[in-house]
């Protein structure tokens, strides 16, 4: 019995616990995701001068699983003409980068219980930022493989648009980052939350980086005004037109999932992560600061969250060519003039 | 004359530098989105909550009933004639009472109605209204033919109606 | 000849003609009510007033004769002004029931009311009531308060019935048509005057509120009732004939028709007892079988007679196609010469008006068409003596209920191995019958028809069967036609399975390995027109809308 037990005690803790901070993380993930929608329809409501869903469970609080559950009960449709092992790896593709990208978020400083010092991130990676430039290119593999593979002029257009979209976003996105890493002169996020101590956020220090990166990742993850790939009145569904039932709730799922990552990343990189200003000065315990820097965390997140909503049932859509123009000659230039304008600090102030 | 002497309108997507920026613009927008979530809804919460139509409103159309059980038609066929989607049906008969005529069948295809209010509008009897009637939810095409039965309402139910009616047309 | 001029158009008349019968001629109309070009003129209904230059007052231009020179205006101020005041007293009495009354459509008033009046009354009293719904006679139902008193009717009872029976009683506004004491409106052309009744005042009872004409269809065709032929209008709704009206045919008819032609000779059309689809007997009883089956059946037991024991009798009631077809077939299919048709002859029919003593529609044209007996075969009377004699044991006959008129040869039937029919409904005949087919009846089909005196006239298809469609046929359709499907109770009226007879011929023909190339009905009788002399140069466009005089047939008036 005591082996079995010991075995079981060495699989859970090991390397600090991480099964379980994955599943922790996963289950946060779905379920964040799931409720995304949830506000997404309700606030969109609301800027409608709607009240949205509110039929399901307490104002509507379930309707999220009620779409989930109709999804799953649909017919899988599978259109003749598509390469069907591709057809059914692009929606896998596209969750699995979104959900992987996480492991190198961190949420908090570290948690120290009963000895075991345990961090709030799944992987405490020193590249971790490459990582994530890494895995976000390939999302785009998921919409292209998912356009060219239904066979449908609809869906091919949608996964061109969105690989030409991506691929010139992430310019500026990584330049953006560029300037960043400069600063924190790491690429390990936990690094670079640290190095924003005090009001040294990224966002106040270099708020051309923060606006570019800002815009690029509300193109990164093709929501409006850059939601080119499935724009409705001309391609039908985009690179989803032919996607139905779980199929298509991976691609549904893995939109928000990859709102929720750009919004941890915006907060990581940019809004001091998990830190609140002079926290340390207050004299409070050491629980309870760890405790008020996650809900700072958590808080920051959510704000982004809203304002990924808020701006998407504002703005219109852009037309293809003021996307790319916007991209290449006004992106591109501002995300360079941000890190001349890093490197000018750093050479002044030798920060 | 040439169209050089005409000056150039300034035309909409001509913007100033300011705007041209574009963000003062989105910042713009995103206020405004924000003050109409916070303004008062007027969605109606329909099954428990009903919506109560004016006289004016274009309902489903009925048969007035007189009070003492007999219909106003007397199956002229000017609706069915009006109808653009025909979905009027009138057959005449002959009866013994002092208005001769009456509609031994009068059946409206309420697949085909378009509640345009032409049938009412033409209607020499005033005989044919459209009613506040809007619930209409059929399983069988059969079920949306509406006869006689279905179509007869008496007039002391409809007030609203046939006030609109006498003032306003 | 002499000219007048008709605002500011010179026109030609001939001399005694009224003005308003030189604006007619020309196309000029004239608005009126009471006069009509068939009857006389009696000048009371004072619409047609037009301004005559040189005249001191308005003349009624149906009682004025033209004059050489003379300068008519219709559209003056002062006629416009006159027309006015003529509409505004025609209204004052007249109810405004249009919804309920069934000249709505084709009402002379109610269309003279928007051309012709200001649309409003200044009269504000009570109307006159005289009463409505008055039978004055079997077909005919008055309604004293729409009458305008133009006493159409009466002249027409007096000068084209010759039989009076209607006169004014009372004065003013009080005036009211009525019937002599004793008498009712019965003659045999009653019915005409719900025709040129201008108003609604004479309607038909049998079709009273059966439909509105707007709702209908209308195509010319023959009256079926008797030798003489008149044109018709077959008004359909819903695929149903509702009533016969007449056509103008100056040669034929003029604008008239008998009763008996009006109301008993479409009916069986939409009747219960139609058949529909062919039949076949099986073990006593008429079973209802697919054509082919039928085909093979009827083809495999005439093949089992000899060529002399067989018998066809065409009809005098189908058309010249259906029995030249039936000739064709006898002489060359069956090879037979036992070839008649019968003659139905009722002297208590006629008169001198329009109706015949034969009193069906193409006794001449079954005869023209070849339907008689070859020099070795039996007329009627020989095939029926040889019937009785055993000598014939298969007969086939055309549309005609042979028994029904003469029920002694139900027994002689009786001996027949084999009877088959062309019948458009179940008859005293199909009872004995072993083999029936459905023929469309003349509502239902193209065709020809000769009148006694050689007039050859096309009937028009305006009831589509399984065989015609309504919309491939390029039949009349009314908006409920063009526009019904399968789900509107308004266009599912019934289409009964039943063809030509001459194409069931073709049919049977080719079932017993002789093929016969007609494709339509015009085929037929082009065919015809190569063959015979007396339709020499004849197809449907030289038929034309009022039909032709055959040249070879002696014109008897």
């Amino acid at each position: 019995m005591e082996a079995i037990g010991n075995l079981l005690w060495t699989i859970v803790s090991f390397y600090n616990f991480l099964l379980i901070r994955i599943v922790i993380v996963l289950v946060l993930m779905l379920l964040t995701a799931a409720y995304l929608v949830y506000f997404e329809r309700k606030i969109s409501a609301w800027i409608q001068d709607r009240i949205g869903p509110n039929r399901v469970g307490w104002k509507g609080a379930l309707q999220s699983f009620a779409d989930v559950f109709k999804l799953l009960l649909k017919e899988d449709i599978v259109p003749d003409n598509a390469n069907k092992r591709i057809h059914t790896l692009a929606p896998m593709l596209a969750l699995f980068v979104a959900f992987t990208t996480y492991a190198v978020i961190p949420i908090g400083p570290g948690l120290n219980i009963a000895g075991y010092e345990i961090p709030l991130v799944i992987a405490d990676v020193n590249i971790g930022v490459l990582y994530i430039l890494a895995l976000t290119s390939l999302g785009v593999y998921a919409i292209t493989f998912a356009g060219w593979s239904s066979g449908s002029k609809y869906s091919l257009l949608g996964g061109i648009r969105s690989s030409a979209q991506m691929i010139s976003y992430e310019i500026s996105m990584g330049f953006s980052i560029g300037g960043v890493v400069l600063l924190s002169e790491s690429l390990r996020p936990i690094a670079i939350v640290e190095s924003q101590s005090g009001w040294m956020w990224n966002a106040f220090v270099q708020p051309i980086g923060f606006i570019t990166f800002l815009v690029s990742a509300f193109a990164e993850t093709n929501r409006l005004p850059f939601d080119l790939p499935e724009a409705e009145p001309e391609l039908v569904g985009g690179y989803h037109t032919e996607y139905s039932s779980m199929k298509f709730a991976a691609f549904f799922l893995a939109e928000y999932a990859n709102m929720l990552i750009a919004s941890t990343l915006i907060v990581t990189l940019y809004l001091g992560g998990w830190q609140i200003p002079y926290i340390e000065t207050f004299g409070l315990s050491s629980g309870l600061v760890l405790a008020l820097q996650i809900a700072g965390f958590l808080l920051k997140v959510g704000l982004l969250l809203f304002f990924f909503i808020w701006v998407r049932w504002t703005i219109p859509r852009f037309r293809y060519d003021q996307l790319m123009s916007l991209g290449w000659k006004v992106m591109f230039p501002l995300s360079l003039l941000n890190i001349v304008w890093v490197a000018f600090l750093i050479m002044v102030f030798r920060i | 004359m040439s169209e050089k002497n005409i000056p150039a309108k300034k035309r909409i997507k001509d913007l100033n530098s300011l705007e041209k920026v574009y963000f003062p613009e989105i910042l713009k927008a995103l206020k405004l989105t924000l003050k109409t979530m916070f303004r008062p809804k007027f969605t109606m919460q329909y099954p428990e909550e009903k919506f109560i139509p004016t006289g004016s409103y274009r309902g489903r159309p009925i048969l007035v009933m007189e009070n003492n059980g007999e219909e106003r038609c007397v199956a002229c066929g000017l609706c069915a004639r009006v109808c653009p989607p025909l979905a009027i049906e009138v057959q005449a008969a002959e009866t013994e009472k002092e208005k001769e005529r009456y509609p031994v069948r009068f059946e409206i295809n309420m697949l085909r109605c378009i509640f345009c209010g032409f049938c009412e509008e033409v209607c020499p009897e005033e005989a044919i209204v459209m009613s506040k009637d809007y619930e209409l939810a059929f399983t069988k095409r059969e079920d949306a033919i509406y006869g006689k039965d279905k179509l007869l309402v008496p007039v002391n139910q409809l007030p609203d109606k046939i006030g609109f009616l006498r003032n306003y047309r | 000849m002499p000219k007048i001029n008709i605002d500011g158009k010179e026109i030609e008349f001939k001399q005694g003609q009224t003005i308003i019968e030189a604006a007619k001629d020309h196309g000029i109309e004239i608005a009126h009510f009471c006069w009509h070009p068939k009857l006389s003129v009696s000048g009371n209904c004072r619409m047609c007033l037009v301004e005559v230059e040189k005249m001191p007052k308005l003349v009624i231009a149906c009682a004025t004769t033209a004059a050489d020179g003379m300068v008519v205006h219709t559209q003056s101020s002062k006629s416009l002004a006159a027309r006015n005041a003529v509409m505004e007293f025609f209204l004052i009495n007249h109810p405004l029931d249009c919804p309920i009354c069934d000249e709505a459509g084709e009402c002379k008033l109610q269309d003279y009311t928007y051309k012709h009046s200001v649309g409003e009354s200044r009269f504000v009293e009570e109307k006159v009531k005289k009463g409505k719904r008055i039978q004055i006679g079997p077909y005919v139902m008055f309604d004293a308060d729409r009458c305008i008193m133009c006493s159409r009717c009466i002249r027409f009872c007096d000068e084209i019935a010759k039989d009076p029976e209607l006169t004014f009683t009372k004065r003013g506004d009080r005036v009211f048509l009525t019937t002599y004491p004793g008498e009712q409106l019965d003659n045999l052309y009653s019915m005409n005057v719900v025709d040129i009744c201008p108003v609604g005042a004479l309607t038909n009872s049998d079709f009273r509120f059966k439909s509105r004409v707007w709702e209908m269809s209308l195509i010319n065709s023959v009256c079926t009732g008797c030798a003489r032929g008149c044109n018709i209008e077959l008004w359909v709704r819903n695929n149903e004939v509702l009533r016969l009206v007449p056509k103008y045919n100056e040669d034929v008819n003029s604008y008239w028709m008998c009763d008996h032609g009006r109301v008993n000779t479409f009916k069986f059309i939409n009747a219960e007892d139609r058949v529909d689809g062919p039949h076949i007997r099986v073990e006593g009883n008429l079973t209802r079988v697919g054509w082919d089956e039928a085909y093979a059946e009827a083809a495999s037991r005439l093949k089992a007679f000899g060529k002399d024991e067989i018998a066809v009798l065409g009809s005098a009631f189908a058309t010249v196609e259906d029995n030249y077809i039936a000739s064709k077939f006898a002489k060359s299919v069956l090879g037979t010469g036992n070839l008649d048709f019968v003659r139905h002859i009722d002297p208590s029919f006629g008169d001198d008006i329009l109706r015949r003593n034969d009193i069906t529609p193409n006794s001449l044209g079954a005869e023209l068409a070849g339907v008689k007996p070859s020099k070795n075969g039996n007329d009627f009377n020989g095939i029926i003596k040889a019937i009785k004699e055993g000598k014939i044991k298969a007969l086939y006959i055309l549309e005609d209920d042979i028994i029904a008129e003469n029920s002694e040869l139900e027994n002689v039937f009786a001996k027949l191995d084999l009877l088959i029919a062309h019948a458009t409904n179940f008859n005293k005949t199909t009872v004995l019958a072993d083999i029936v087919f459905p023929a469309a009846t003349y509502a239902e089909k193209n065709g020809t028809f000769v009148n006694f005196n050689g007039r050859a006239q096309r009937i028009r298809p305006a009831v589509a069967t399984l065989d015609v469609d309504r919309a491939l046929e390029g039949m009349a359709m009314s908006r409920w036609d063009k526009f019904g499907t399968k789900f509107d109770r308004w266009a599912q009226g019934k289409h009964f399975d039943a063809r030509s007879s001459w194409k069931i011929l073709v049919g049977l023909a080719s079932a017993m390995g002789q093929k016969m190339k007609y494709g339509m009905a015009e085929e037929v009788l082009l065919d015809m027109a190569n063959n015979i002399d007396a339709f020499k140069g004849l197809d449907y466009d030289v038929l034309g809308e009022f039909g032709v005089q055959l040249k070879t047939v002696n014109s008897k008036s």
